[in-house]
């Protein structure tokens, strides 16, 4: 395994190829552009939300019943709480000390990243869910002027979907597990030693 | 304080350990590109920290281990990436087919590994002593003596399936 190795590493020795330019452009170039093109996305969902945020609110009076504003409440809430949810996990995704932290550091914080950022994932999939439950309602009657509880039989698309919605769910969480479970096991190790 | 010709020197020197590590923490060429030229802007960045205490090879390894963690979060939301000429990421071009070969499953064996286990066969196969190991990795050079017992049998067995 060595030799076989270290004939590898010879080889690679003989055939050096990076060129100044090429590493001065490495070092000026785009890790902070890689990041805002992760950033620019989320934060004009996050813009977005917090317009609908403000609609909802300014036209609050407009939902003038009970459930219309029960609806109106957790909407806006949602809208709140998945943007921040959302900027949170990418500043998580930057929480490695690169210059500071030995291997073991990293590696433990990166098992607890990806725990979290699975737990925020699967949370974001059921507000997202509960928020197209009541943003129906909401705009139904904020734009359209309709109570759609009461013009529409909405109560049954709600029934007959969540079985599907119940399903669905299943199967995307099933992906997740496997991630949860190297992420526990990296982290008992880690702690073991 | 150190210099751009400084820096420019040490990764030419180095160059081999950056390929080594991104080869070992990527499956496929984009992101081989992609972790070679952050592990290069991070090895920028942190340039200044380095203070002569340790080798100038213990720090790259630490910057480009923790990198290739840092890395396997990002990996999905690739943005813009510097075009690097395909022939620097190349294989070392042996011209004996059965030696390329050998390369080739062995670094597929140590894939295989996982996190831990790999750092710390790399930095056993790049010729570090237990107690440059233990530096970078943060490991006690017991825990390196046992597990690179434990990681070799891991090895053989995978080879001899």
């Amino acid at each position: 395994m060595q030799s076989v190795w270290q004939e590898m590493s010879a080889e690679i020795e003989k055939q050096k190829k990076i060129t100044d330019s090429i590493i001065i452009k490495m070092t000026k170039s785009n890790y902070r552009s890689r990041l805002n093109n992760i950033r620019i996305p989320e934060m004009a969902g996050a813009f977005v939300c917090i317009a609908a945020v403000f609609f909802i609110v300014l036209n609050f009076q407009q939902l003038n019943n009970w459930y219309l504003a029960a609806c109106g409440i957790t909407c806006s809430l949602i809208l709140i709480l998945l943007p921040v949810l959302s900027l949170r996990s990418i500043h998580n995704l930057q929480a490695i000390n690169i210059t500071d932290n030995n291997y073991k550091q990293s590696l433990s914080d990166y098992a607890r990243g990806k725990m979290q950022f699975v737990f925020v994932r699967k949370l974001s999939f059921y507000l997202g869910a509960i928020l197209l439950l009541v943003t129906l309602p909401v705009m139904g009657k904020l734009i359209g002027g309709k109570d759609l509880f009461v013009t529409t039989h909405i109560w049954m698309y709600y029934v007959i979907g969540y079985p599907f919605f119940y399903a669905f769910s299943k199967w995307v969480f099933k992906k997740y597990t496997k991630s949860t479970n190297d992420a526990e096991e990296l982290l008992k190790e880690l702690e073991g030693l | 304080m150190h210099s751009e010709e400084q820096f420019i020197s040490v990764i030419k020197e180095n160059e081999g350990l950056i390929y080594k590590v991104v080869k070992l923490y990527t499956s496929a060429k984009e992101d081989e590109q992609d972790l070679y030229q952050e592990i290069v802007y991070q090895l920028w960045k942190s340039f200044n920290s380095f203070r002569n205490e340790s080798k100038i090879s213990t720090w790259m390894y630490r910057i480009a281990l923790n990198t290739s963690i840092a890395n396997l979060n990002k990996a999905k939301k690739r943005g813009i990436q510097l075009p690097i000429s395909e022939t620097l990421l190349n294989r070392p071009d042996f011209t004996d087919g059965s030696k390329q070969e050998k390369v080739d499953a062995l670094y597929a064996e140590i894939r295989k590994l996982d996190p831990i286990e790999k750092g710390i066969i790399l930095l056993h196969l790049e010729g570090n002593n237990y107690d440059e190991i233990a530096s970078v990795t943060g490991f006690t050079s017991t825990n390196v003596g046992t597990r690179l017992g434990r990681i070799k049998q891991k090895i053989i067995s995978q080879i001899k399936k």
